[in-house]
């Protein structure tokens, strides 16, 4: 039974709505937008700004006006890069590379520390996870099942309880006195262990969506396993090997209390350590303080905005398998 | 059907049955390819793990190991700092919670009417979850300094927040209503949920919106031609049809919740006093500053078997979703 059919709709009004709707909606969207990127556009400000002006009260969002006359013109902008130039602390040393040395404790101590966690970290990870998430996708040995659920389980236990055993082995490590023992070892060690359990089962997600049939038409052309796990699956699973190395990447490089509790000669220490570090330090020099959050956070935004379709890919694959 | 063929049906099914029948330590090369993750994952989570459940029943603090069985668990339970920094978890999480899925929820309906630019929309979006946390605790603390904060203006101003203006870093909590129970909470506990939202809203939304694409747009059309209105489709088809994906973020949500501290440490190292302190920071306090490892421990402890009992719920629930559909 049809109830009454509605009288002939306003196809004008409905035209109408149809091109006014995306405009609407775009609109909505440019203000969320702009009100979600707020924190980061003021602390891109601030880390041009000079001393007087963060100290200004007031304080004024741009530095854009006439201190005698009080007008107001984005021509007469004092921006400025004291704050980064106090990050960096360039220094003419003709030694170095290009006769500058990065004597700030960010540039020549922190950041290459982390940066050498992250790539190490994710480059074992990938290959670690490759092993155990092939392994787990192909062998259907006895308690498969229980280890897979335990790896699962194991990535809920909170980073903090499980610190306080690392600190206690970090401290008796560094009383052994291993010869050629470094803490940085440890260190990328811990993290391999924090990334691994996700990026198996992310890894053997993407192994599973490769068909057996290639491999078992490898065996029979007479591969090794490993012949055809290196000639026939690895290069299919690229894609999601990947992917696991960049967000293991990005994870090591934002991590900061393992890093901040575990390693004990400045030396080893982590960005994160110096962004906190920071915080004691510069409490009244915003600039600095904005300018080294912009320094440390732009490698690893930069990393996404190129990579990002592989980062969306993983994520709601990962989600979607809890 | 040729000889070749059968000959490669029994090689494939005779390698496929080795592969099969035999067990873990009997697969030589499954267990020399798990073998070094196992070992790290042993190290680094499953050793740390049994050995914080050993600590949580000694006493470490002269400088001795001393069984002291179930009684840092008792002393720990009956402290005030402990009830008190439950009640300000459970007030961070049900903001934070509340608020992210809320946002999430809203961002990814939006996001599902397939604007041209919404790839764009979302690339920008996910900045934040890029970002380190203890960054994201620098960020916002910077915009609420007194005085010179670009937000103070506004946050100071009487006339928008009644009675004197408000000092996220220093206003206290307001007396509780309940005793014993810290809501209404802290100013600073406020702007902490909302920085927590802003880094973790990226995150969801990508979640709800993935699931979202998943629902049958013919349902969705159908119901309106029978006359449904956007927001009962939405509440009697669209919100059932991922409510699957709906717990799997809360959980998520839940889980970092009671696990992040990097944001605390930043923006309000639990201050002021201890109106955010949270159960992690909690931990981090008693452990790492007042050296306190068996006390530690069970705080440890406690929160992992909080989390346990999460994924085991999440597990379920997910199964059950996928039995279903």
């Amino acid at each position: 039974m049809q109830a009454a059919i509605p009288s002939q709709p306003n196809t004008a009004l409905l035209k109408l709505r149809r091109r006014v709707a995306p405009i609407v909606l775009n609109g909505l969207f440019i203000a969320i937008l702009i009100f979600l990127m707020l924190p980061i556009a003021l602390t891109l400000a601030t880390s041009f700004k000079q001393e007087s002006d963060v100290l200004r009260r007031p304080p004024v969002l741009l530095p854009c006006d006439n201190l005698e006359k009080g007008t107001f013109s984005l021509r007469q902008c004092r921006f400025v890069t004291e704050g980064y130039e106090r990050v960096i602390a360039p220094k003419p040393n003709p030694q170095a590379l290009f006769g500058v040395q990065l004597s700030g404790r960010m540039f020549s101590t922190y950041l290459p520390n982390t940066l050498l966690y992250a790539t190490a970290s994710a480059a074992v990870v990938f290959v670690l996870a490759g092993m155990a998430g092939y392994a787990f996708s192909r062998y259907h040995f006895a308690g498969r099942k229980l280890l897979l659920v335990m790896i699962l389980a194991i990535t809920g236990i909170p980073l903090l309880t499980n610190l306080l055993a690392l600190y206690q082995m970090a401290v008796d490590l560094r009383k052994a006195g291993i010869p050629g023992y470094d803490e940085r070892m440890f260190m990328v060690m811990v993290y391999v262990g924090f990334q691994l359990p996700f990026a198996i089962w992310v890894v053997k997600g993407f192994f599973d969506t490769i068909p057996r049939d290639l491999e078992e038409a490898a065996f029979i052309d007479g591969c090794t396993p490993i012949q055809a796990l290196r000639h026939i699956v690895a290069p299919l699973a690229l894609p999601g090997l990947l992917a696991v190395f960049l967000l293991c990447f990005v994870n090591v490089w934002n991590e900061f209390i393992a890093g901040f509790l575990l390693l004990a000669r400045r030396e080893a220490r982590t960005a994160m350590f110096g962004m906190y570090d920071f915080l004691s330090q510069n409490i009244i020099n915003y600039q600095v303080v904005a300018a080294a959050c912009v320094l440390v956070a732009a490698p690893v935004v930069i990393l996404f905005l190129f990579t990002r379709n592989t980062f969306f890919q993983v994520m709601s694959e990962g989600a979607v398998k809890g | 059907m040729s000889t070749r063929s059968l000959k490669t049906q029994a090689i494939t099914s005779h390698v496929r049955e080795r592969i099969l029948r035999r067990g873990f330590f009997s697969h030589t090369l499954a267990f020399w390819l798990l073998l070094p993750s196992l070992l790290v994952i042993g190290l680094i989570q499953f050793y740390p793990g049994i050995y914080s459940i050993l600590l949580s029943m000694q006493d470490r603090r002269a400088g001795r190991v001393e069984w002291v069985g179930l009684s840092n668990f008792e002393r720990i339970l009956g402290s005030g700092a402990f009830r008190e920094s439950v009640g300000h978890t459970v007030v961070f999480l049900a903001g934070y919670v509340a608020v992210t899925m809320l946002l999430a929820l809203l961002l990814a309906l939006l996001l599902n009417r397939n604007l041209r630019a919404g790839g764009f929309y979302l690339t920008l979006l996910f900045i934040p979850w890029v970002l380190a946390d203890i960054i994201v605790g620098l960020i916002f603390g910077l915009l609420v300094v007194p005085e010179y904060g670009l937000l103070s203006p506004i946050l100071s101003n009487p006339a928008l927040f009644p009675p004197k203006g408000i000092n996220i870093p220093s206003d206290p909590a307001p007396r509780p209503w309940i005793a014993g129970f810290p809501f209404p909470p802290a100013p600073a506990m406020v702007y902490l949920i909302l920085a927590s939202s802003w880094r973790a809203l990226p995150f969801i939304t990508l979640l709800m919106l993935a699931a979202l694409k998943t629902v049958p747009s013919e349902i969705i059309e159908s119901a309106r031609i029978d006359g449904a209105s956007s927001f009962q489709t939405l509440r009697l088809i669209t919100l059932p049809l991922i409510l699957p994906t709906l717990v799997v973020a809360l959980f998520n949500l839940l889980l970092g919740g009671v696990n992040g501290i990097g944001l605390v440490f930043t923006l309000t190292r639990g201050g002021p006093g201890t109106a955010t302190e949270v159960l992690s920071y909690l931990l981090y306090v008693v452990g790492f500053q007042r050296l306190e490892f068996g006390r530690a421990a069970a705080i440890a402890v406690i929160m992992a078997v909080f989390n346990l009992l999460l994924i085991v719920l999440t597990l379920r629930i997910s199964r059950g979703g996928e039995r279903a559909a």
